[in-house]
């Protein structure tokens, strides 16, 4: 008994430290001093206040949710698409497409920020829109064709055969009974590739432009320059916001399993 | 439609994404990391890093701290693994959640905790000050020590589900059958349960060592201007320096380097595992 205790005890600490950020960010925002401090002095809501302000935050924070967005509905859609094909046919080459389709997962974010700046600049998307979602639906595609996969892998195919024999529309084979049973492994593709657009800062670093930059940058870029509570009040706002896909993550998946895969293909 | 028509639509989206945006720009960066101020090719870059003992210190410490990291974390998370291992499924699924979900915040976020947490003005120095142990706030950020923090606080969750996955797949009736013939917890410990985990301890620790050599963000952040490792010094050759030939030599170095010393301990490793094997 007593060698468990030691390894709950551990485990505690270990808990308390991961979580010791947001620990003290969320209570720090709420000071009614002048200055970044733990524990926070009074109470009040000015940081908030202040965020309304100052408009590089609140565009930054429209634009990373735009690009979450269009990043994860098309992350989904043409990784979905892929995982079918290599699920489904058996085919010279499945190998090596599966393999390339997870690849921007093993390589350093860094590089692929690097050249993707590189080739941007030569086609003119460099500080664009278009090229940090390209660059965002790239690095989210391994998720989404790793998820869908798995799920795919315990598909009962005689489910489709049966919608056929009863002589339903292949569309409608597609809509009314792979897509649900499918449903939890996509929606949770688009969840992660959500946040990994989301909190993204190493890739997109090389591919914002000053005035479409994305929330994690503007904040990356604010604390070099300065410390004051206005960056705790901006974090316990992305906090609650990714807490909120955290759990739908949970429910839908599990964040065990979602998590198994993902060190898996490191 | 062809069984061949519809592999090539269904994939050739994700191709074309992973073509463009991928293959060609890491080709066209190994190339451009081959060019000298002429724009000839050369392995200028590559000799002016190998003969420059500015950039290879640099190195070493980007080694030194993604050391350090895989150290702490391998010491912090293995007993979180063991606890998970032995927790029953509720237990689990509470731990599970807790060291996983900070993970999918944005770590730009995570820094800055630690930074309200260790910085000189902070809630260590402060407590630390006011219960008069210290009279000079202690230098916890900015440093050495700041970055592995924030990489051990990044990474740890990877080294817990690499260990724990290998610690659930030992069958339990092992450690009954070396109690049985006698052995003690340390014995049955030494002797089953980590010999039978190496897998997930290797994965791990490569893992995150791997991580910590390409991490960016918290070495900025945490590590100070003066404290600076391969991908910070990347990154300022490209977007301060302009320089982007050295920079993107820079970048490949580090990945080789990783590629290589990983190779090398995965190796050595085995070697000894296999050397073991024929012993016994």
């Amino acid at each position: 008994m007593k060698k468990i205790n030691v390894l709950g005890l551990i485990t505690f600490f270990v808990l308390v430290l991961v979580n010791l950020p947001f620990l003290v960010i969320i209570p720090s925002s709420f000071t009614a001093a002048g200055y970044l401090g733990f524990p926070p002095e009074g109470f009040s809501w000015q940081w908030y206040e202040m965020i309304l302000d100052r408009p590089e935050f609140i565009d930054s924070l429209w634009f990373s949710l735009k690009l979450a967005t269009v990043t994860a509905i098309l992350a989904t859609l043409i990784g979905t698409l892929a995982a079918f094909a290599l699920s489904k046919y058996k085919f010279r080459g499945s190998g090596i497409i599966n393999a390339l389709m997870l690849s921007p997962l093993t390589v350093p974010s860094l590089i692929i920020g690097i050249s993707a700046l590189l080739f941007f600049t030569r086609i003119g998307i460099a500080g664009t829109f278009t090229g940090l979602l390209l660059a965002h639906m790239l690095i989210s595609i391994p998720y989404v064709v790793r998820l869908v996969l798995t799920g795919l892998s315990s598909f009962d195919y005689t489910l489709e055969k049966a919608g056929y024999m009863l002589g339903a529309h292949p569309f409608r084979v597609f809509w009314d009974i792979t897509l649900p049973l499918l449903r939890p492994a996509i929606v949770s593709g688009m969840i992660f590739s959500f946040l990994t657009s989301f909190d993204n800062v190493t890739v997109s670093l090389f591919l914002v432009a000053p005035d479409t930059t994305t929330l994690p940058l503007a904040i990356f870029t604010y604390m070099q320059e300065t410390l004051d509570p206005l960056v705790a009040s901006i974090s316990s706002v992305v906090i609650l916001l990714s807490l909120v896909f955290i759990v739908l993550l949970e429910k839908v998946y599990g964040l065990e399993r979602l998590f198994g895969l993902n060190s898996q293909s490191h | 439609m062809s069984k061949r028509l519809s592999v090539t639509l269904l994939t050739a989206p994700a191709m074309i994404l992973l073509l463009g945006v991928f293959i060609i720009p890491m080709l066209m960066m190994l190339l451009l990391s081959f060019q000298d101020e002429n724009q000839a090719f050369s392995l200028h870059n590559y000799l002016l890093f190998v003969q420059d003992p500015y950039y290879l210190e640099i190195l070493w410490r980007t080694i030194r701290v993604s050391l350090w990291t895989v150290l702490a974390s391998l010491l912090l998370g293995f007993p979180v693994a063991m606890y998970m291992a032995q927790a029953t499924g509720k237990m689990r699924g509470i731990v599970t959640m807790l060291i996983l979900a900070p993970h999918l915040i944005s770590v730009v976020i995570r820094n800055f905790g630690w930074v309200v947490v260790l910085g000189e003005k902070g809630w260590i120095n402060e407590t630390l000050i006011s219960l008069g142990l210290i009279d000079q706030p202690l230098r916890l950020l900015y440093n050495e020590l700041g970055i592995v923090i924030g990489l051990t606080d990044s990474f740890i969750a990877y080294m817990v589900l690499a260990i724990a996955t290998s610690l659930y797949a030992i069958d339990p009736s092992l450690n009954k059958a070396a109690s049985i013939l006698g052995a003690s917890r340390a014995r049955t410990f030494f002797s089953v349960t980590l010999p039978l985990c190496l897998p997930g301890i290797i994965a791990g620790t490569t893992l995150v060592f791997s991580l910590s050599m390409s991490a960016f963000v918290t070495p900025a952040l945490m590590g100070g201007t003066s404290v600076k490792v391969m991908p910070v010094i990347a990154y300022e050759q490209i977007m301060a320096t302009l320089n982007w030939p050295l920079g993107a030599a820079l970048a490949f170095l580090l990945l080789g380097s990783t590629i290589l010393l990983v190779t090398l301990y995965t190796k050595l490793i085995e070697t000894k595992r296999y050397k073991e094997v024929f012993a016994s």
